[in-house]
C-alpha cells in the first residue's frame, strides 16, 4: 500500500529539480562611522530544496554587492564575486572576514539599534527580503 | 696604426661582452614581498611619528612603557578592518587586566581618504579606546616600511578603490619590542596568549 507512494516520492527527487526552499535569518552588520562609505552585511543561509545561487543583493541604504575575502600569504584581498552557490541542504554562512555583501555608498551611518530592508535575489527562489540589524561594531 | 685601432676595436667588444654577461646574470630585481618577509622579525617597528584624530603630530614615544597592538587597514574597509578591531577590543577585555595594558592602534594604509577627521571617526566607533593614526603619505610609506606591511590600491567597479593590505596585528612590548604577529586564521586563544606575552 505504502509502496506506490514511496516510489512516486523517489521519481520526484530523482527528476532533480527539487524547488529551492531558502531561509535568510540573522542578517546583521556593524555600526558604521559618520562619512564611512562602506559596511558590510553579514547573514545565514539554509537550503532544504533544491541547488541554488544567491545572484544579487540590494538595499535602499546602500549599492550592495557580495565580497568575497582572500587573505592568502598574508594580505587581505576584498574581491567582487558574481555569485554565490548554495547547495541543496546547505548552510551558508556570511561572515566577517569571509564572504559578505558590501555596502557602498552608504546615504548615511549605520546605527547600532536601527535595522533596515536588504533584499536577497536567488536565481530559483527569487527574492527574499530580510531585516538587517545594525550592532555595535565591538558586539561580535 | 691600423693595428693599434683593431686592438681598441677589440677591446670594446670585450668590455660590450663583459658589460652584457653581468646584466644577464644579475640577479632580477625581486618584486616586493607581499607581507614583508625581507625584514628580520626583529627588526619590526621603531620610532615614528604620524598624524592623530586631533590633527597633531603623534610620536611613537607616546606609546612608550605600555604594550601596544598595530593593526594597519583603511577606514572605507567595511570587513577585514572593523572584524580585526572588533577581536583586539574583545581580546582585551578577555585579558581583564583594563584599558592600559593594552594599547590598541590603528593607522591607516589610504592616507587619501583617511585623515585625521576619518580615523578620529572609525576608532571611536569601538566603545573603548582605540588609537586611528594617519600620516602624509610619505610618513605612512616610511612606517609600512618599518612594520614590513604591504599594501596596495585595488580598483572597484564604478571607479573607487579598495586597498589590499597586510592582514597581521603586530604585538609590540612596553619598551616598543616586535613580540609576535596575530594573524586572522588563528584562534582566539592563540591570539591571547601571544597578547599575555606582553600585557599578562
Amino acid at each position: 500500500m505504502r509502496l506506490p507512494v514511496l516510489t512516486l516520492v523517489l521519481a520526484l527527487a530523482a527528476c532533480g529539480s527539487a524547488p529551492s526552499r531558502i531561509v535568510v535569518s540573522d542578517a546583521w552588520a556593524r555600526a558604521t562611522a559618520p562619512g564611512q562609505s562602506s559596511g558590510a552585511v553579514y547573514a545565514t543561509i539554509v537550503n532544504d530544496g533544491g541547488d541554488d545561487r544567491l545572484v544579487g543583493v540590494s538595499s535602499a541604504a546602500a549599492s550592495a554587492m557580495l565580497h568575497a575575502n582572500d587573505s592568502s600569504g598574508g594580505v587581505a584581498r576584498m574581491r567582487m564575486v558574481a555569485a554565490l552557490p548554495v547547495p541543496a541542504g546547505a548552510r551558508v554562512t556570511l561572515a566577517p572576514g569571509a564572504t559578505h555583501i558590501m555596502l557602498g555608498g552608504l546615504k548615511a551611518p549605520l546605527t547600532a539599534g536601527d535595522s533596515f530592508p536588504a533584499t536577497f535575489r536567488f536565481a530559483e527562489a527569487g527574492p527574499i527580503t530580510v531585516q538587517v540589524t545594525v550592532v555595535a561594531p565591538g558586539a561580535r | 696604426m691600423l693595428g693599434k685601432l683593431r686592438i681598441a676595436l677589440w677591446a670594446l667588444v670585450l668590455i660590450a661582452a663583459a658589460t652584457l654577461a653581468l646584466l644577464l646574470t644579475r640577479p632580477e630585481p625581486r618584486p616586493a614581498p607581499p607581507s614583508g618577509s625581507e625584514l628580520p622579525l626583529t627588526a619590526i617597528g621603531g620610532p615614528f611619528t604620524l598624524v592623530g584624530a586631533d590633527g597633531k603630530p603623534f610620536a611613537s614615544s607616546r606609546l612608550a612603557g605600555k604594550p601596544f597592538a598595530i593593526f594597519f587597514g583603511f577606514t572605507h574597509c567595511p570587513d577585514v578592518c572593523p572584524t580585526t578591531l572588533a577581536r583586539l577590543t574583545r581580546l582585551r577585555r578577555v585579558l581583564g587586566k583594563g584599558e592600559d595594558a593594552l594599547a590598541i592602534v590603528f593607522v591607516s594604509v589610504d592616507p587619501e581618504r583617511d585623515g585625521p577627521a576619518e580615523v578620529g571617526a572609525y576608532a571611536k566607533l569601538f566603545d573603548t579606546p582605540v588609537i586611528g593614526l594617519t600620516g602624509t603619505p610619505a610618513q605612512i610609506e616610511r612606517v609600512k616600511k618599518q612594520y614590513a606591511v604591504f599594501s596596495a590600491k585595488a580598483p572597484q567597479p564604478g571607479g573607487d578603490y579598495s586597498v589590499d593590505h597586510s592582514a597581521s596585528v603586530f604585538v609590540m612590548d612596553k619598551a616598543g619590542q616586535f613580540v609576535a604577529t596575530i594573524s586572522p586564521e588563528e584562534s582566539d586563544a592563540t591570539a591571547l596568549a601571544k597578547l599575555r606575552r606582553v600585557a599578562g
